[in-house]
């Protein structure tokens, strides 16, 4: 089960989504983690968390984005323009933040710059607000209506209310899997090591959801018999990740990653969505409230309160705040998490990554080993009589 | 009881051997394409600096980027772990460490107890590393180590405006070309490596006492330029090589592995 979670969420493609396109299901792409997934499994839509794993060049997307901007959308695009996402129907752009947003333009521009059937037939830009307010919400309900409308009249699809809310009611039993999932990595000591936690996450985002709830059950019920004793224990926070090889270079032979605030994963709390409330209004609700990401305004002190929760209940020895060169966002909030946490006391490495293959693994390593070493003193200094 | 420390690092092997209470014998090279050649060469050449066969040393830590390279060690530890240890067991009131090494750099803060508190190191490029100064002393057609003594010799320092190591090349190419003195063009090389360290101190907020270590420690002209930029002492390592401090904490910590106090 851990290989085909970390096969899966390594791959872009996979069996599952062959499947249900040779029975010709649609299956749509986006970018950002505030896409309700619930409105597509409600039209039968496989929805699909798009990855930039895997990418070796960057021939296309240097080209279109240019040199100072954040790598991750750049090898999104980079597999466009390889035509590794030629399976999509369509694609639903959001401005998570001002690199992602430029996926935009870059990703129609590169379609006509290279006459390649770049963006797949359905495209649709989808803005969410920056704020947490009634009027935002109303917005943000507007906008899913208005996705909704041109989604149904693309593909000539019927939506309904009831499926809506049956696929909302699937999805908080998937969130309960997930919540147990990431409870018991934080356990002391935890039962699953953070890769495969992540794992199971990312791969959750590329395959039909049903078969995933039932190969998180198997992988769940597999999890209480391998323990990760005596391990430093550390909480990953910082910008997108689905690579789980960075994951396992954190972790090595003795860390653990017990927690993350990472984008492709839960974040650190499991949200459900209101199955009392109306459908939209209750996503709107989740979506906007739940995602744990600097994009939002104003949102600093609860965002850290939340990872200061984590690190107590998880038992958290140190913090590795990574980000993205040239991300913004988390470069800018890991500064500050780091000021804070450190005066708590909380040991932190800050580390300024590139997506993609990891070319500058020792440069990491060398860096995680130190940081690892220094947990590791210091629980031999608390320990000591 | 003797025990080994082996630093692979970018450019040069370094090998120290330690018999509990001083360093007997050391050796540094160039790095080989295999790192485990680099080490063997190494540690042949201590050992017979020491007249002592390798089954004589009981314990062995690599350390350095290749440190998980050396055929010989028993464990190995970071550097940022190596150079701390090895600095405080030299200068006991140290507490902050400037190791600036081939590729990369790095200052370390200490405890009162010699363990690393915090670290920061160079993440964006080799500029305000020994590779710098490697690429600037090969354009000026002089050894590495003349570079320094030249740029004593300056008196009206260059600018270098770009901390790129290659776009920096093409400045001082076109000040050769200019025919400005090969003296001032090392002095401003040695005030630009100073001032891209000099930006990393800052960082982890400096503590005194402060020393420097790593192959650029012998630099004694970014030396004075960087006590200069940051307003304090430096304290020179003058008992062993300081290019060998991360091989001789390799070493104590070999000691201390091997049951040693």
């Amino acid at each position: 089960m851990f290989d085909e979670f970390r096969q899966i969420a390594q791959s872009i493609s996979n069996e599952y989504i062959q499947n249900e396109k040779k029975k010709g299901s649609l299956c749509i792409g986006y970018t950002c983690s505030y896409f309700p997934e619930e409105i597509l499994h409600s039209l039968g839509i496989l929805p699909y968390r798009i990855k930039g794993i895997n990418v070796s060049s960057l021939s296309v997307a240097d080209a279109a984005f240019g040199p100072f901007i954040c790598s991750h959308p750049k090898c999104l695009l980079q597999h466009f323009a390889d035509g590794d996402y030629s399976f999509l129907d369509g694609i639903i752009v959001t401005p998570g933040c001002d690199s992602m947003r430029r996926i935009d333009e870059c990703i129609r521009k590169t379609a006509v710059n290279l006459d390649l059937p770049v963006v797949p037939p359905f495209f649709f830009h989808y803005a969410v607000p920056h704020k947490i307010t009634e009027y935002s919400i109303k917005w943000l309900v507007e906008e899913l209506q208005r996705f909704i409308d041109e989604v149904t009249k693309h593909f000539s699809l019927s939506f309904s209310y009831d499926a809506l809310k049956q696929s909302i009611r699937f999805y908080n039993q998937l969130r309960a899997k997930i919540e147990k999932l990431n409870s018991l990595r934080m356990e002391q000591p935890p039962a699953v090591s953070g890769a495969d936690a992540v794992a199971a996450f990312v791969a959750g985002l590329s395959m039909p959801r049903e078969i995933f709830l039932q190969k998180l059950d198997a992988f769940l019920s597999h999890l209480e018999t391998q323990p990760y004793n005596n391990r430093v224990r550390l909480m990953l926070i910082g910008s997108a990740n689905d690579d789980v090889e960075l994951l396992s270079l954190i972790e090595n032979d003795n860390a653990v990653v017990v927690a993350d605030t990472l984008c492709y994963g839960p974040r650190l709390e499991i949200d459900y969505v209101d199955e009392v409330d109306e459908p939209l209004h209750a996503l709107a609700v989740r979506y906007l409230n739940h995602s744990h990401c600097p994009r939002m305004y104003g949102g600093y002190k609860e965002r850290k309160a939340k990872v200061v929760e984590a690190i107590a209940k998880a038992r958290v020895d140190g913090v590795i705040l990574q980000n993205i060169r040239f991300c913004d966002l988390h470069g800018a909030e890991n500064g500050l998490l780091e000021r804070d946490l450190e005066q708590m006391g909380v040991p932190c490495l800050r580390l300024e990554r590139e997506y993609g293959p990891l070319a500058d693994y020792e440069r990491m390593r060398m860096r995680i080993d130190a940081f690892i070493e220094r947990m590791e003193v210091r629980r031999y200094v608390c320990d000591r009589p | 009881m003797i025990v080994a420390g082996c630093d692979i690092g970018s450019l040069t092997t370094k090998l120290v051997l330690f018999d509990g209470k001083k360093v007997i014998a050391s050796s540094i090279i160039k790095s080989k394409p295999k790192p485990e050649d680099g080490a063997y060469e190494a540690l042949e050449q201590a050992c017979a600096i020491a007249t002592v066969n390798q089954t004589d040393i009981v314990y062995c830590v690599g350390t350095g980027y290749g440190r998980k390279r050396v055929p010989f060690a028993q464990d190995n530890v970071s550097e940022i772990s190596c150079h701390t240890k090895g600095a405080f067991y030299l200068y006991p009131n140290v507490r902050t460490i400037i190791d600036i090494g081939g590729q990369d750099c790095k200052v370390i803060s200490l405890n009162d107890r010699g363990e690393v508190d915090r670290f920061v190191t160079n993440d964006k490029c080799a500029a305000g590393t020994g590779r710098f100064l490697e690429v600037m002393a090969k354009v000026l057609k002089v050894e590495l180590q003349e570079l320094s003594n030249m740029a004593k010799k300056g008196n009206d320092a260059i600018t270098l405006a770009s901390a790129c190591t290659v776009w920096a090349q093409a400045d001082v190419i076109k000040y050769l070309n200019e025919g400005m003195p090969k003296e001032n063009i090392a002095l401003g090389v040695c005030k630009s490596m100073a001032k891209r360290v000099g930006v990393l101190v800052n960082q982890a907020r400096i503590k005194r006492d402060v020393c420097i270590t790593g192959g650029v420690a012998k630099n004694t002209a970014v030396v004075k330029e960087l006590e200069s930029l940051l307003g304090v002492t430096i304290l020179k390592i003058t008992n062993v090589d300081p290019q060998l401090t991360g091989a001789l904490g390799a070493a104590l910590f070999a000691y201390q592995k091997a049951g040693g106090v």
